[in-house]
C-alpha cells in the first residue's frame, strides 16, 4: 500500500502559491493497475513525481514498502551525448541491478536499436529515446511502474510489444498511469484515481470512474 | 527480469556518485581535443604568464624559487578553486532532470563534480611536473603532505561555495551572475602573480581574509621552505574551509528537498 500522509503542495508564482495539494490524506490500494484520470493541471504528474520521489512535497511524507519505478516520461534521464548503452548502463547503476552486463543485453533486445546501441543518444529518433527509456524501465523488476504517457510513442509495431511487457508484468507487479487516452487506460487498468480540485477519489469501477472523470453524475 | 539488490545508504551513495561521476567524464571528454585540451591549455597559460612574470622579476628566480614554479602553484590552485567552484555550483542544475530517481540527490552530482575536478587537477599536475623534468626545470617538494592537504582544503573550499551558490541558484537564478562577478576579480586577489610579500604591509588586512591566497602562499610554502611565507597561516585556511563547509551542508540538509521540488 502507497499511503499519502498528510501532502500539501504548492508551487510558487507570480500569482501567490499554486497550492495543487493541501493536506491530502489517501492510501492507493494494493493490487490494482490504476489510471489517474484528471483535468490538464489537475495535479497528476505532480502526484506521480511525489509519489516517485522525483519531487517532494511541502509538508507530508509517502510512506510504503513498495519498490516503485521512476515517473517513466519520454527520456527520463537519457544523456544526448551518451551511448544507449552507456545510458543504460548510468539508469542500472542508479537503480543498483546487480548484474549490468544481463541488464545492458534486455535492454538492447527490448528496445530493438541493434547496432545503434552503440551510437549517442542525440543521433536517435525521439521514437528510439522513448524505446530505449522505456526497455531501461520495463527490464528491472519493480513493484510499481509508474508510467506516464510512454507508451503513446514508437511505432505500431513496437507499441504491441511494449503492451505485451506491460500485461505480463502487470501479472506479477502493479500498474499506475496517467494517460490522456482512455482506450490505453481501459486496456491496462482495472480501477482509477480520479483527481479533481486537490481531491483524490479511488473507484474499484474503471468505467464510473470515466464517467465521473467526463463529468456525468457520480 | 533483472532484479534489484537491497543496498545501504552508503553504497547506494557511491553507486550513485560513481554513475554520476561516469557520466561527467563521457559529457566532459565527448569531443576529440578532450583530455590533450584539458591539459594543454592551463599549461600554456602558465607558461605564458610565468614568462610576463620573469619579465618583472628581471631573472629566473621569484622569491628563491623558479618563477615558472611560483606561477604554477598560484594558476594551478587558483584554477582548482574556480572551476570546482562553478562546476559544483552548476552540476546542481545541471543534473535536474536526474532527480527524476529518487536515488540521486543534488549532493551526489555536486560530489561527482568535486572528484572529477580534483582528477583532472591532478592529472594536470602530474603533466606538468613532468614537463618541468624535461624543461630542466627544478623539482622540489619539501612538504609533500602539506601540498596534499593544502589542496584538500582548497577543493573542500570550493565545493562548499559551490553547493551553497548551486542551490541558490535554483531559488534565484541571478545568483548565476552574481558567481560570475564574485570570481572575476579572485585572480588578482589571491596572490596569484604578486606573493603577499611583494605587497606593501599596510595593505595586508585588505587581502589577507581570502582564503585562496593564504593556501597559494602555503603551496609555495610547502614546496620550497625558503620561500618565506608571510602573513598567512593554515589554521586560517582550516577554520574558513571547516566554517564554509558546515554552513553549506547545514543549509543543503534545510532546502535540498524544496530545492528541487519547485
Amino acid at each position: 500500500m502507497i499511503s499519502l500522509q498528510g501532502i500539501t503542495k504548492y508551487y510558487p508564482s507570480k500569482l501567490g502559491n499554486q497550492v495543487v495539494f493541501d493536506d491530502l490524506w489517501f492510501d492507493i490500494p494494493d493490487d490494482h493497475n490504476i489510471g489517474l484520470l484528471g483535468a490538464n493541471g489537475a495535479g497528476k504528474s505532480t502526484l506521480f513525481r511525489i509519489l516517485a520521489g522525483s519531487e517532494y512535497a511541502n509538508k507530508g511524507s509517502i510512506k510504503t514498502d513498495l519498490n516503485l519505478s521512476w515517473p517513466v516520461a519520454l527520456a527520463t534521464g537519457i544523456h544526448p551525448l551518451m551511448t544507449g548503452r552507456e545510458n543504460t548502463r548510468f539508469i542500472g547503476r542508479v537503480n543498483g541491478i546487480s548484474d549490468l552486463n544481463d541488464f545492458e543485453r534486455k535492454v538492447q533486445e527490448f528496445s530493438e536499436l541493434g547496432n545503434r546501441y552503440d551510437l549517442p543518444v542525440q543521433t536517435y529518433s525521439s521514437g528510439m529515446r522513448a524505446r530505449l527509456a522505456f526497455a531501461c524501465c520495463i527490464s528491472i523488476e519493480f513493484d510499481v511502474y509508474l508510467i506516464d504517457e510512454a507508451l503513446s510513442v514508437g511505432d505500431a509495431k513496437f507499441k504491441k510489444k511494449a503492451r505485451e511487457a506491460m500485461i505480463d508484468k502487470s501479472k506479477v507487479a502493479n500498474l499506475i498511469m496517467v494517460s490522456h487516452d482512455l482506450e490505453e487506460i481501459r486496456f491496462f487498468c482495472d480501477s482509477a484515481i480520479v483527481i479533481a480540485d486537490g481531491r483524490l477519489e479511488f473507484f474499484n469501477d474503471l468505467e464510473h470512474a470515466i464517467s465521473v472523470y467526463k463529468g456525468g453524475a457520480k | 527480469m533483472v532484479q534489484v539488490r537491497r543496498r545501504s545508504r552508503l553504497k547506494i551513495w557511491s553507486d550513485v556518485i560513481f554513475a554520476l561521476f561516469i557520466r561527467e567524464i563521457r559529457s566532459k571528454f565527448s569531443d576529440k581535443f578532450g583530455v590533450s585540451w584539458a591539459v594543454l591549455e592551463p599549461l600554456t597559460f602558465i607558461l605564458i604568464m610565468s614568462y610576463g612574470r620573469s619579465l618583472i622579476a628581471g631573472g629566473k628566480d621569484t622569491h628563491s624559487m623558479p618563477t615558472f614554479v611560483f606561477m604554477m602553484y598560484g594558476m594551478l590552485l587558483l584554477q582548482l578553486f574556480l572551476s570546482t567552484f562553478s562546476s559544483s555550483a552548476s552540476a546542481v542544475k545541471r543534473n535536474k532532470p536526474l532527480y527524476a530517481f529518487r536515488q540521486v540527490q543534488p549532493i551526489s552530482a555536486v560530489l561527482a563534480a568535486l572528484l572529477m575536478e580534483v582528477l583532472t587537477k591532478v592529472l594536470m599536475f602530474g603533466f606538468i611536473l613532468f614537463f618541468m623534468f624535461f624543461a630542466q626545470i627544478e623539482i622540489r617538494i619539501d612538504d609533500a603532505l602539506s601540498l596534499v592537504m593544502l589542496t584538500s582544503l582548497l577543493a573542500i573550499f570550493a565545493f562548499s561555495f559551490g553547493l551553497l551558490f548551486g542551490l541558490a541558484e535554483l531559488y534565484v537564478p541571478e545568483m548565476l551572475k552574481v558567481r560570475q562577478i564574485l570570481t572575476r576579480p579572485l585572480f588578482f586577489v589571491s596572490g596569484v602573480f604578486f606573493s603577499l610579500q611583494d605587497m606593501p604591509q599596510q595593505y595586508w588586512h585588505y587581502l589577507n581574509w581570502n582564503p585562496i591566497l593564504h593556501a597559494i602562499e602555503l603551496a609555495r610554502q610547502a614546496a620550497y621552505s625558503s620561500f618565506g611565507a608571510q602573513g598567512v597561516s593554515a589554521s586560517f585556511l582550516i577554520m574558513s574551509t571547516l566554517a564554509a563547509c558546515i554552513l553549506s551542508l547545514s543549509v543543503y540538509h534545510a532546502f535540498w528537498k524544496g530545492a528541487i521540488s519547485r
